[in-house]
């Protein structure tokens, strides 16, 4: 047996899946961004004098920017970027290719910077790099909720502007 | 050696959205017809997307024409100025 969402989620889904290439693109930068500004954000106030007050609402934006982020994301992109992609006509399939390759040449860009950095800094300024348990944990998290979201975020980056029903 | 971002892409023209006015079908029914998205079909009007040869021999089985009726490499010449190749305007 099939049943419909209700009627105010159907619309929402609907005007989710006509969201400009514009708009999504800023969505996808703040789902990405999100999360490590959050951990950057909290490592910066900690070696400031910045009232505590500021902490929590700004740290609130940062994080609550990563899951409504992936929210409108996962809402656009729905199925569209599983893999196998049953249901899936060849445009789509595509696009959800394409959208695999950029995710993984983005990651690898990622990790290529920053083995690069921890070299400059360890090799060419002689400083040593330690892991303390919260940068553990901030990498951690950032990997475990970005990673899965990469492929919905290029899909929503790369889709061209939607076409009007008629 | 050309840089990917100075690759020309082959650009493929079509009639699909003056047949699918001529019929009078939605996008939706002319996707449903050829078993896609609609949005796909929007796309192929637009210019945005090039079919597989696979999904164009099924849109020209489709409209029941052949292929190059409804696909070409070059730009198509309006239907009115073939119907009607001596009528230019001011004439």
């Amino acid at each position: 047996m099939t049943s419909n969402p209700p009627r105010w989620i159907a619309s929402r889904l609907d005007r989710l899946s006509r969201l400009s290439r514009r708009n999504r693109r800023i969505i996808a930068v703040a789902t990405l961004l999100g999360l490590p500004g959050a951990h950057a954000w909290s490592s910066f106030w900690l070696t400031t004098s910045m009232p505590n007050i500021l902490w929590g609402p700004v740290t609130f934006v940062l994080f609550g920017a990563t899951i409504w982020g992936a929210v409108l994301l996962y809402g656009f992109v729905r199925n569209r970027a599983d893999m196998p992609g049953a249901g899936l006509d060849e445009r789509q399939r595509l696009m959800r290719d394409q959208a695999w390759i950029l995710g993984y040449r983005v990651l690898s860009a990622v990790i290529l910077l920053a083995t690069i950095a921890v070299g400059i800094t360890v090799l060419g300024f002689g400083h040593a790099v330690t892991l303390d348990a919260t940068t553990t944990t901030a990498i951690v998290l950032s990997v475990t909720v970005l990673i899965p979201v990469l492929p919905a975020a290029t899909l929503a980056w790369i889709e061209p502007d939607p076409v009007e029903e008629s | 050696m050309p840089r990917p971002s100075d690759r020309i892409e082959p650009v493929l023209h079509n009639r699909l959205a003056v047949l699918r006015a001529e019929r009078g079908l939605s996008r939706q029914e002319l996707a449903d017809a050829l078993g896609v998205n609609y949005q796909t079909v929007g796309y192929l009007e637009r210019g945005e997307y090039n079919p597989s040869l696979e999904l164009a021999l099924r849109t020209a089985e489709y409209f029941g024409l052949p292929v190059e009726a409804i696909f070409s490499r070059l730009p198509f010449v309006p239907m009115s100025a073939q119907l009607y190749p001596d009528q230019r305007p001011g004439h």
